[in-house]
């Protein structure tokens, strides 16, 4: 078999633990920041307001279905993780989803085909952002965290979920390098829960 | 329109599964599903757990058995008990999280203390209770046996032999977990719970259907052709050489491994965070080790509540006549380079998020057709009359569209249904 060839910036060419430490490295970051959470000072009031908007924005791209939209306010090394519960790591710990930029871009291709069943027709979702705390980042940026109430109604039925995310956002637009979505219903039990982003 | 009129406890039952056709009612009917809890899920040998889950003395893991909540745990000689999860003074459920380590287990009602194994230790202010042998008021116990470390249990009171029951299965169960390196397989802390508005058998009808791949599934098809990728579900389900067998009890495999003679590996798109391992596994020589981090191809279902899929148990755990819930278990392989467990958490992702939604869509779509009392019944003629049967008829095999596996495992179930065994806690 073969594999494409070697380019740094996918982190191709290295050796074996190298490769695996790099992968690594990500997940811990991801691990540590959902740890940490419930335990940070309170929040900067200047850094939260400035983090309103664009959780917001984020919010009614999503009920709206500008999915296209909404995958264009992502870094190249973006991470978008569910996790089933809280902590969690993402390399021992099985999540609902873990998606970096390509398979967040199938994401919306799936969305987008009519032969996509379980959301065609699609969910129609109302999401309530809350309580949103922001810090500086360490590399720049900020930390939010926000509470999150997603109602959604499909073939008849709806289902609320609540929850909390995380979003680590970065650059002068404010980009998303990560976000975690935290839901404890997916510990319980719900029904096709594709309409999670 | 004929009109099925019959009593769900006298063996008229038999009309409503017919070789060619079955009755929307075994989807429908409260009735029915209340007696399935007994007479299917309390009469066979259901899968409990994993050793794997309770190492240590103590340990523990509750689940359900037909709707009964039930613990798997570990005793201080270090053997696996399954147990009902019933105070035997008034009936308080004992453990409510999902699992833990209890050395005993105290009621928080009224103070009875259990041990792992299920016996009374004590009873708060025993001088004025009238018990005298304590052993009469252990809980409940289930028959339990354990196959390569999955542990099963039973209240049928006069079980077959676990291995008996499994029969022909046990080589796509052997093939499945001999591929992890040392034989070593264990689960992953906690599963995904999928619920969907539908009958339990409709994931049976699913588990071993080779057809719905191409129609059900044409998204995470598309997916796969958009990278040059020929998806596991993209094969041609008519010409394809992948094989399906119906097994004695109602047990179902599809080998897909005929189908994909390159192997499982090179049938997966790019998952997340797949490109340094791989690339790296590769250049050191290890390409042969990629295909651990995928399923084994061979899909096998041990009726009423297992599936292995992928590299996933699917644990089938009826709710209600309409309500089914859905144990999503990832296993690892312990003794294999550590990459491999890092790949099977984005690959079996993969699936869970593209194809499971699709499914689970079908499954709710059925159950509102279902709905329709004018129309009577659902069609499973299809590969009749069955293809090849083996020497001693215990497997049928044929081609994954054949709805062979459907019919045999409605006939078992029918059996069990008609013919009840007689069932109590030990
Ligand atoms: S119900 Fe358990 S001690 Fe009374
Ligand atoms: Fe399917």
């Amino acid at each position: 078999m073969t594999v494409a060839a070697a380019s740094s910036s996918d982190g191709t060419g290295l050796a074996r633990p190298a490769a695996q430490a790099a992968v690594l490295a990500r997940y811990d970051e991801l691990g540590t920041l959902l740890a940490g959470m419930d335990d940070r000072p309170r929040a900067d009031p200047g850094l939260s307001a400035e983090a309103a908007p664009v959780l917001l924005h984020e919010a009614r791209l999503l009920d709206a279905g500008r999915f296209e939209d909404w995958l264009a306010g992502w870094t190249d090394d973006a991470v978008l993780w569910l996790p089933l519960s809280a902590p969690a790591h993402p390399g021992t710990d099985q999540s609902l989803l873990l998606d970096d930029n390509r398979r967040l871009a199938e994401r919306v291709e799936w969305r987008r085909d009519p032969s996509a069943w379980g959301q065609h027709p699609p969910s129609r979702t109302t999401r309530v952002v809350g309580s949103i705390e922001a810090w500086p980042a360490p590399g720049g940026g900020l930390v939010t965290r926000s509470t999150l109430l997603v109602d959604e109604f499909r073939h008849g039925r709806h289902q609320a979920l609540a929850g909390y995310q995380i979003h680590e956002l970065v650059g002068g637009d404010l980009e998303r390098r990560t976000k975690i979505l935290v839901m404890p219903a997916l510990g319980t039990g719900v029904r096709n829960p594709s309409f999670l982003l | 329109m004929t009109t099925v009129s019959f009593d769900p406890a006298s063996a008229d039952f038999g009309q409503l599964v017919q070789p060619h056709r079955v009755h929307r009612r075994i989807y429908t009917d409260p009735q029915i599903f209340d007696l399935e809890m007994t007479r299917v899920f309390a009469a066979s040998w259901c899968y409990v757990g994993h050793e794997s889950e309770i190492p240590e003395a103590g340990d523990y893991r509750a689940t359900t058995l037909g709707r009964r909540p039930v613990l798997m745990t570990r005793d201080r000689d270090g053997s696996v008990n399954v147990l009902l999860n019933r105070c035997t003074h008034r009936g308080t459920v004992l453990a409510v999280e999902a699992g833990g380590c209890a050395k005993r287990f105290v009621c928080p009602y009224h103070g009875w203390t259990f041990a792992p194994d299920g016996q009374l230790l004590a009873i708060p202010f025993p001088a004025d209770h009238p018990v005298e042998d304590y052993s009469t008021l252990s809980l409940g116990r289930l028959a339990t046996a354990s196959y390569r470390g999955f542990v099963f249990a039973t209240l049928n009171a006069d079980p077959e032999p676990l291995e008996c029951w499994l029969g022909e299965a046990r080589d796509a169960f052997d093939t499945i977990v001999d591929r992890h390196p040392g034989g070593s397989i264990a689960v992953m802390g906690s599963p995904q719970l999928l619920e969907f508005v539908g009958n339990w058998k409709l994931s049976w009808d699913n588990a071993a259907d080779g057809l719905h791949a191409t129609f059900a599934h044409e998204s995470y098809n598309t997916l796969g052709e958009k990278v040059d990728t020929e998806t596991v579900l993209a094969r041609d389900p008519g010409s394809t050489p992948m094989v399906s067998k119906a097994l004695r009890n109602g047990h179902m495999v599809v080998d897909q491994r005929p189908g994909i003679p390159q192997g499982p590996w090179e049938t997966m798109r790019k998952v997340p965070f797949r490109e340094p391992m791989e690339y790296a596994l590769v250049n050191a020589g290890h390409a042969g080790l990629l295909n651990l981090a995928t399923g084994s191809m061979v899909n096998l279902s041990l009726f009423p509540n297992l599936l292995f899929v992928g590299n996933q148990l699917l644990v089938i755990e009826p709710v209600a006549v309409d309500r089914t819930r859905l144990q999503l278990w990832l296993t690892s392989a312990p003794d294999a380079p550590g990459e491999i467990d890092l790949l099977r958490l984005r690959v079996d992702e993969d699936f869970v998020n593209f194809g499971t939604p699709d499914d689970l869509d079908m499954f709710e779509r059925v159950q509102r057709g279902l709905s329709i009392p004018e129309m009577e019944w659902i069609d499973m003629s299809r590969g009749l009359p069955d293809g090849s049967v083996d020497g001693d008829g215990s497997t049928i095999y044929g081609p994954i569209t054949s709805e062979a596996p459907q019919r045999r495992y409605l006939a078992h179930y029918t059996t069990l249904m008609t013919t009840p065994a007689v069932t109590r806690a030990r």
